[in-house]
């Protein structure tokens, strides 16, 4: 009885009922969309890192977990001496550069060792960097900039030749040769990051070990930390734009449901007389209302799911590079943080409901 | 008269003939019962008498018209003895239970279970169908969906057509009949009905009037009803009339 009531008071305004629905979808949305964008950045920037096939890398001592942060770059010199380690398979020396023009990119500068320690990429057109001007990209970015291989391509005001686009995955999604980024951001013999391979992972500790003695004031991490430490919480600053972000979805929510219910009530106020003639009680009343707003939230978290993922195919579809993940575990999440923010906004239009005098309430016009 | 023997107000209770205005039945104990009932509403500082000591007894399945001009407290004296507004001073018994003596959650569990109401206004929630209307007085009573006593009740309204419309698709004498139907869906001691055909043509009013006294002869139920209508007073047992928040006399209907 008490679902057909919520159920046909949902039903009796669709239209507030339509915007309630799309506010608390919107709440979800932003809330799951914001966090799968923050957290699929990072999964997938990880992923990348990963996907180098390196078993440690070593970074210079301010460097933090977003890699290419830092402005220290380290000599190259140094690979001679981590390749001379114990257990060291391959040293690859990487320059990292930040590309802000068409979009927010990470480019490699890598000479052959990056292929000795990623095993090589794997081509889908075109051939590897031999020229100083040559560039390769990956699919996706090819995809997102149309490029293709044959093609002039203008980065950092230098023109480059597109000479291969390879399958992505492997750390970033643009790779130019280390000497002529050296010379084209005046760091010559410099090197920004070091990827190692071990001869067999289980040496991994091992190496670390020696690093550290030899290099104690550099940064050395396993990738198997590098990776799981990439989580917005390791971020700094993004947890707080992602706190702050799920607060305003939750404002946003609570001032809906909380405008929908107080309009409810008002214009129920003679129903609510009818109710408490008929015997109901304020618990009866205030949990109605409750029920309601919790109906209208549940519709709306369901809207918020879908809306989440139209708007990650809409992305996707614009900016291919881009990774959005949208976990079940942040789905439940934002419902959550969506219900409560829908309990937490009916708790005041209820309790006044239920205080209402129902001699009031029976002659309210 | 359906109710065999009464008694002139005078001699019930021991009350002075000035206050105990209504007729009852003899050596039973009322049903509905008020000494001395004074209601006050305060319009800013000061405090607006709509009751003024009313004393009044209405008998286990009498019918009880109460008449007056607008304003003379009819209303008030219906909310008071439902429950609905608390009374300032005196006492309300229904059923032996005084309500005065109750808190608003006390008195709300006894009119769920003792009372029953009917308004001038239908006041059907608009968003149920007629079913709905009258099944939510059953769960609100607590004992769940009675079809049994739910066929029965909209059987003996003629309603069984009309359960699946909204109050929106239904006349007002319909809406009435289900009114009166979620009123009694619960077999109330009590059925307080405020100007229940203030709001219908001649035709639905007379329909209306007929089954409330289908209802207390039939029945047995107990009617208290508001009216302006001096056609409706003869269906009742007994007429009251009210001036200035008090009962000024009682006469029998025939």
């Amino acid at each position: 009885m008490m679902g057909e009531l919520v159920f046909r008071n949902l039903l009796h305004r669709p239209i507030r009922t339509f915007i309630g629905v799309l506010a608390i979808g919107f709440e979800v949305m932003l809330i799951v969309f914001i966090v799968g964008l923050t957290s699929g950045l990072l999964a997938e920037t990880a992923k990348r890192i990963e996907g180098v096939g390196a078993d440690i890398m070593l970074q210079p001592s301010s460097a933090g977990v977003l890699i290419g942060m830092s402005n220290a770059p380290m000599p190259i010199k140094i690979r001679d001496r981590l390749a001379e380690l114990q257990y060291v398979q391959s040293v690859a020396p990487v320059l990292l550069q930040f590309n802000s023009s068409g979009g927010v990119e990470l480019v490699y500068g890598i000479d052959k060792t990056f292929d000795e320690v990623s095993g090589g990429f794997v081509f889908l057109q075109g051939r590897g960097l031999e020229g100083p001007d040559d560039l390769l990209m990956d699919d996706l970015a090819a995809k997102s900039k149309n490029s293709r291989v044959g093609q002039k391509f203008k980065l950092f005001n230098h023109d480059w030749n597109v000479v291969g686009i390879v399958e992505h995955g492997k750390g970033s999604r643009i790779f130019v040769p280390l000497a002529t980024l050296q010379d084209l951001s005046g760091s010559t013999d410099k090197a920004s990051l070091f990827f190692i391979k071990c001869t067999r992972p289980e040496h991994t500790e091992d190496v670390m070990a020696e690093m550290r003695a030899i290099l104690p004031n550099y940064t050395v991490r396993a990738v198997k930390e590098y990776v799981s430490l990439m989580t917005s919480t390791n971020i700094p600053g993004l947890n707080v734009f992602v706190d702050a972000m799920i607060s305003l979805a939750v404002c946003i929510g609570l001032l809906v449901i909380f405008l929908t219910m107080y309009t409810t009530v008002i214009e129920r106020t003679r129903d609510i007389g009818v109710l408490k003639s008929l015997g109901a009680n304020s618990p009866f009343i205030v949990r109605a209302l409750l029920f309601e707003s919790a109906a209208l939230c549940l519709f709306g978290i369901i809207a918020g799911v879908g809306l989440s993922y139209a708007a990650r195919a809409s992305f996707l579809k614009v900016f291919p590079t881009l990774s959005i993940l949208i976990t079940t575990e942040w789905v439940l999440r934002a419902g959550g943080i969506a219900l409560f923010g829908a309990i937490l906004g009916t708790i005041y239009p209820a309790w006044i409901a239920s205080r209402r005098d129902a001699v009031e309430a029976l002659t309210f016009d | 008269m359906a109710i065999a023997a009464t008694i002139p107000s005078a001699q019930f209770g021991g009350l002075r003939p000035a206050e105990c205005q209504g007729l009852v039945k003899k050596s039973v104990e009322p049903i509905l019962k008020t000494e001395n009932l004074w209601k006050l509403y305060r319009a800013g500082k000061v405090e607006v008498p709509a009751l003024r000591g009313v004393n009044f007894a209405v008998q286990p399945g009498e019918s009880v018209a109460v008449m007056g001009p607008s304003g003379c407290g009819k209303s008030t004296l219906l909310y008071v003895i439902g429950g609905l507004a608390s009374a300032s001073r005196g006492t309300v018994l229904v059923d032996g239970n005084d309500l005065a003596e109750m808190s608003d959650a006390e008195r709300t569990k006894l009119r769920r279970s003792k009372i029953g109401f009917v308004f001038q206004r239908f006041n059907l929630l608009p968003t149920m169908t007629a079913k709905g209307n009258i099944a939510i007085a059953q769960y609100i009573h607590g004992d769940g969906f009675d079809p049994h006593r739910f066929a029965v009740v909209t059987k003996l309204l003629g309603l069984e057509g009309r359960l699946n419309h909204k109050p929106s698709e239904m006349s007002g004498g319909e809406q009435q009949r289900v009114a009166i139907a979620r009123a009694i869906i619960n077999e109330p001691k009590i059925l307080l009905a405020d100007e229940p055909t203030g709001n219908l043509d001649t035709k639905n009013s007379d329909v209306v009037l007929e089954m409330l006294r289908q209802l207390n002869k039939e029945l047995g139920q107990t009617i208290v009803m508001i009216t302006h209508n001096p056609e409706a007073v003869t269906y009742f047992d007994r007429v009251v009339h009210m001036r200035d928040g008090v009962i000024v006399d009682g006469i029998p209907a025939d």
